[in-house]
Parts: structure tokens; sequence; C-alpha cells
């Protein structure tokens, strides 16, 4: 069952001072989440993975294009009518420093979603929901009274992963939840979200940039360029079969550590920066860093195409 | 002799790590204000200041209960008085000559005990007798300064200096006692000055945090309200709205109130507009908190820092207006005293009784030292980049 589709999402951004340019951050996006699943969204920095997040969590206000959660269409609704969808829908963010405020206790950081969407009848049963939601990330009790600037970025990490799961939420979506600590927190933060999806029947739509974490978490996986998804497959197929000449790249660019390996190495690399996001180029947006260029990539951009079963990409290559 | 150390094998056992330890904060618990406080405590020149400015509320707030005197306590014998009299020593008694040409008598000690009843004036020698208990004490003012003359006619050298005890700081031209009304002026600054700041601070911040917080075209309007404002001159405009009201301590604070917030407004704009870009309030946001209880609980707070420092820095030039309005002859009423109304007082004296405009001068540069040197040290303490 579908819990999340993204039908063509669209989110373009004015740019100061020149009048009709605009950042296409995200272009014509499609995807759906099933529930329970999760899908992992890569890119590199700058092709739009965390506008789309944020558009679809309505954050951001999207252009176009629909966002179908349980059913409704949220692109259209209101803030005030997005606020019980709110309940259902929680985001992890990126930088665990940033992401909490300083001025509150850890304790009234959790107790905020549950003050917002006035669940729990007293302070003291609200204080005991988040003593129990503290256990399960594996901090103590005693941490409320804490400030998030005493705890170190794995803690505070999970403290956003507490705020973020106080609701029950039935989709979280993750920003790049472990790309601001360190290797060895990294693993701690990912068991822990597995965890809890494996407990909670949560659907998450993971985004990072860190191939090999995508793949040991994702079912499907979706690879963004440009503010474009050019790839999407099942997680499997996709890393032993990419067939879009960047996520060719991508997985080229993953060191490995056992050379005689050889399993990605042969995979064609990439050259070159993303090119602006405000003039972009014709046709495909890969055009000017893809090897295999050929000229109908220069004049209209690749559809999305099933190339093998589930397997869906936009490159004139398979087509 | 060596003592013997017994250690068992089992001590040499690995421990269990517990979750509950490896999740242990082991730093002390330091809160944000006691952070503050850490820092601010350890910069002299604040820390100084705080004292000074701590020092001056109980001047001015416990000190009225202390004098005998009020602020309007009148003794006109003992007019013009300074702190430090040159009296002349007639057998052993001190009388101190006034610039009107009354003679007072002055204890041993310093106290003023009483002005002399005139008996008769000879016009012709310009010589004035004085009754002191029955006895005649003629005081000559042929020549400048006046003196008293002794038995053969000399005049006595006012050769003694004695500091008035009885009105530490001297009287002012209607014998009001100068330190009580000294007190009662910083008291009415200080209020004045706290009061017009926090309506400043309270007005700037939501004025300033709603500019920020909704943006666009909002923004652009509110702040341009905020440019034409601060474009009329605001000492200019403070004297008009005391003209147009009745001179009075409201009407003081109603003009400050109304006026300085500008600066406040542009602050904290400035600071919400920076931080509300952060992830804590997107976080907020896709939690689904209200718009107030992100600009109260979680924007007007982190900007807390300048707002606090601005504020500060708001009260000496509140301060120093309130004085100045005094000053011009448009501040508190009459018979009450401020450091403005005071300097104005002794303006007419000054030359004979520099003391006068001295003390409250004395006073206002004073409080404006101590007030600067907090809002600095509050601004290093509070800037986070400066954190050790």
């Amino acid at each position: 069952m579908k819990l999340l589709e993204v039908k063509n999402l669209i989110k373009h951004f004015p740019v100061k001072n020149h009048k009709g340019q605009v950042v296409h951050a995200v272009d014509d996006v499609s995807f759906h989440i099933n529930e329970g699943e999760t899908l992992g969204l890569v890119g590199e920095s700058g092709c739009g993975k965390s506008t789309c997040a944020r558009t679809i969590i309505r954050i951001y206000d999207p252009t176009g294009g629909e966002i179908i959660f349980d059913g409704q269409n949220l692109a259209t609704l209101s803030q005030r009518e997005l606020k019980p969808i709110r309940k259902n829908m929680q985001m992890i963010f990126q930088d665990p420093y940033t992401s909490l405020n300083g001025r509150m206790t850890v304790r009234d950081i959790i107790a905020e979603p549950l003050i917002a969407h006035k669940i729990g009848n007293s302070q003291k049963e609200r204080h005991e929901m988040v003593a129990q939601m503290l256990k399960q990330v594996g901090l103590n009790t005693e941490h409320g009274t804490r400030y998030a600037h005493e705890f170190s970025g794995g803690q505070r990490q999970r403290i956003g992963i507490a705020r973020a799961l106080i609701l029950k939420p039935k989709l979280v979506i993750c920003d790049e939840p472990i790309s601001a600590l360190d290797v060895s927190i990294q693993a701690q933060i990912i068991n822990l979200l597995t965890e809890f999806q494996q407990k909670e029947k949560l659907t998450y739509l993971f985004i990072a940039h860190d191939l090999s974490v995508v793949e040991y978490i994702s079912d499907h996986v979706g690879v963004m360029y440009l503010g474009k998804l050019v790839e999407l497959s099942e997680s499997k197929e996709l890393y032993k079969n990419p067939l879009h000449p960047y996520t060719q790249g991508l997985l080229a660019s993953i060191p490995a550590l056992d050379i005689h390996a050889g399993k990605i190495t042969d995979k064609a690399e990439m050259s070159g920066d993303l090119p602006s996001p405000i003039s972009l180029p014709s046709g495909c947006r890969f055009c000017g860093r893809c090897p295999y260029a050929k000229k109908i990539c220069a004049e209209a951009e690749p559809p999305m195409k099933e190339a093998a079963p589930g397997h869906m990409v936009a490159c004139y290559l398979y087509s | 002799m060596s003592k013997e150390i017994i250690v068992s094998p089992a001590d040499w056992e690995p421990l269990d790590i517990e979750n509950d330890l490896r999740e242990k904060i082991w730093s002390t618990q330091r809160t944000f204000a006691e952070d503050v406080w850490f820092r601010f405590s350890h910069k002299k020149s604040a820390f100084a200041g705080l004292l000074i400015i701590l020092l001056l509320m109980l001047f001015a707030f416990v000190g009225p209960y202390l004098t005998p005197y009020s602020f309007d306590t009148q003794t006109l014998d003992f007019s013009n008085i300074p702190p430090l009299m040159e009296v002349t020593n007639v057998d052993d008694n001190l009388f101190y000559i006034t610039a009107n040409l009354k003679v007072i008598h002055v204890g041993n000690n310093g106290k003023l005990l009483a002005a002399l009843p005139k008996l008769k004036e000879d016009t012709a020698q310009k010589i004035i007798y004085y009754d002191f208990n029955g006895r005649e004490l003629p005081l000559s003012y042929q020549k400048k300064p006046a003196a008293i003359l002794n038995h053969e006619g000399k005049r006595l050298r006012r050769d003694n200096k004695v500091w008035n005890t009885s009105y530490w700081l001297g009287t002012d031209g209607l014998g009001r006692d100068l330190l009580t009304r000294l007190m009662y002026g910083t008291k009415i600054s200080l209020i004045v000055a706290l009061i017009a700041t926090f309506v400043n601070m309270t007005i700037g911040m939501i004025y300033g945090g709603i500019s920020a917080f909704a943006g666009g075209s909002v923004d652009t309007v509110m702040m341009r309200i905020v440019d034409i404002i601060s474009t009329v001159p605001l000492t200019l405009y403070v004297i008009l709205i005391m003209v147009i009201m009745t001179d009075g301590f409201l009407s003081i604070i109603i003009a400050l109130s109304s006026v300085y917030w500008v600066t406040m407004a542009r602050v904290v704009r400035g600071q919400i507009y920076s931080l509300k870009e952060n992830e804590f309030v997107y976080a907020a946001k896709t939690i689904g908190s209200s718009q107030s209880t992100i600009l109260f609980r979680h924007l007007l707070p982190n900007a807390m820092g300048p707002i606090l420092v601005t504020a500060t820095m708001m009260i000496p030039s509140a301060i120093f207006m309130e004085a100045f309005l005094g000053f011009i002859g448009i501040g508190i009423a009459a018979p009450m005293a401020s450091l403005g109304t005071m300097c104005n007082d002794s303006i007419q004296a000054l030359r004979s009784n520099p003391y006068q405009l001295f003390f409250p001068s004395l006073m206002i540069c004073i409080i404006m030292f101590a007030f600067n040197y907090v809002g600095d040290g509050l601004r290093d303490a509070l800037d986070p980049k400066l954190k050790k």
C-alpha cells in the first residue's frame, strides 16, 4: 500500500535581483513509498534531495505537483490544515547541532510535539512519555533536564530522533541524519532507526549521500541529479546493475576496501561539476559530464522509462 | 618500613560497561545563565560597573529613608552652604558667614546650629551687629569678603575649615539638602531609565520579531515605518511630546518609551532574520508548533543576548535624555528632584557655588559609566564566539 506518493513535484526558488530567473531545485520528481518500507534518495550535494524532503513535509511550498500522503494531497493544503497531518509525518534533521534549540532543556524539546498536538493531559504525564522515549533512544531520564549543548553529536541526534518519534508518526523523513556524525556513531544511529522501523512499522524517506548506508537501509533507492530523479529501482538491483551513467559514476566513486573485489571499479567515472541549477543545460542534464553522451542527449530530455522490471531510468541508452 | 599493598586479582577484572555509564555526561551541569555569569564576573570593568549600579540603587532607594530631610525640606537660613565651610573662630565658637551676609553658628563637629539674629545695622560703617547669646558680634562688609570683627575692631580671618556634617553635600539656593535631593534624583533617573528601557525592549522585541518572522512585504512595510520614525531627531520628538503633555514623571516615561524602541526593533529583526533559517525552527514547524510558539519559545530566547546588550546600552542614553529634559526645564515638575533639574537650578549660582553643579553631574557620569561598562561586559559574556 502506498503511504506517500509524489507526483511531478516541482520546487523552484526565485533568484534575488534577477527577475524571471529561478533555481530549479526540484524538477518533476515522482516516486512512491509503500508502508513499512524505506526509500533511499541519493545524489551529490546541491542536487535537490533536501529540498525535495522539505517540500514534501511542507517547510517549503511546492511550485507544482502533488504530494499524496495517506490519500490526501498535501500540496494544496494550508499550514493550518496541515497541522493534524504533521502528527503522522515527522522529520529528522541533518545537523544535530543546529536542529535543537539551545535555550530549551532536552525534556522541553522532546515534549514540544506533545504540547503542539495536545497529547497528554498534564505536564507530569508528558514528562513520563518523554522519559520513556529517552529510554528508547538509549538516554537516561536525568538527561531530560540538561541542555542540548552538553551532549555529544550522536546523543544529540538521538534526541532529534526522540522528538520525531514521540508522536508515533507513520512516515519519518530522515534528511541526511548521519552525515554530520562520526563514522563510529553513524552505525549506532542507523541501527536505532532500523530497530524503530521494525518495532513501530515506520516508513522512511531516507536521504543521504553515503551510498553504502543507503544500500544497507533502503528497500528502494532513487538517484537524483540536478533536481531530477534519474534512476529509481529496488536497492539490490540498483547496486548490482546500475543503468544510468550517473549512478555508475556514483558507485564507482565509492572507495573499495578490497581492491581485488573489482566489483565496481570498472564502471565509468565522472569528471566535472554540477552545472548551475539556474541556467540548465538543454537536453539531458547530465549530458556535459556523461561519457556516453550522444547527439540526442543535448537536444531533448530523456523520459523516465522502465528499462528492466521495476527498474526505472531516464537515459537514452536504454530506449 | 614499606606498607604492603594487597591487590586481589578480582580488582583487575574488566568492569562491565553499563549503558548508564556510557551515556553519562561527565561535565558538571552549567546552564547558559551560569555560563554568562562566569564570563561576566571575570571581566573586572563589568563587575565593577555592576557593583556601582547596586551601590547606586542602595543609595537611591534606601538612602531617602536614612536622611532626616525630604527632597523639599527648605531651611532658608541655611541656603547655599557648601560641604566644606571656611569658618571664623571667635573664642572657640565657629561662625560661617554666608554670601548674603548671614552669620551661622557652627558646632565644633561641623553641625549647623543656628543663624544668629540681627540686632542692628550700621550702614555708614557697613557693619551688621548680630546677637550671639547676648553678646554683640559685629560683621563688617566694607571689604570683601565680609569678616567678623574682634574687640579691637580687627577683621578676623576665616582660617578654620570644617566639614558640613548637617548637610554632607551642602545645600542649594533654597536651603534644601543636596545629598537628599541627589538620592531622589538618582532614584528618578534609575526608575525612568529602567521602565523606559523595559517598555522599549518589549515593543522593540514584538515589533522586530513580527516583522522578521512574517518577512516579505509585511517586513518591508514595518521596517520602512521604523525608518521614517528614526529620521525624526529623537530629541526633538521627545521635546514635542513633553510640550503636549504636562510635565511629570509619567509623561517622561511615555515620551522616552515611544522613541527608543526603534533601535531595539532593528536589532531584534536582524537577529530573528538570521535565526529563522536554523534547523530547529524548521523542526518546530514540522512538529506543528504554532507561529507564536516558534517566535516566543524558539526565536526570541535565542536572540536574547544582543537584545539584553542593546537594552543595557539604551539605559544610559535614556538617563541622559531624562537629565537633559530636566536641564532644559521640561522634565520632572518643580519640587521633585531629578539630576537634570538639579543641574539647571545650580546654573544661576555657578560662580559662587560650583559644588551644586558638580555633584549631580558627577552622578550622571557615574551612572552612565556604570551602565556602559555593564553593557560592554554583557556583550562579551553573551557572545558565543568568545566562549572558552
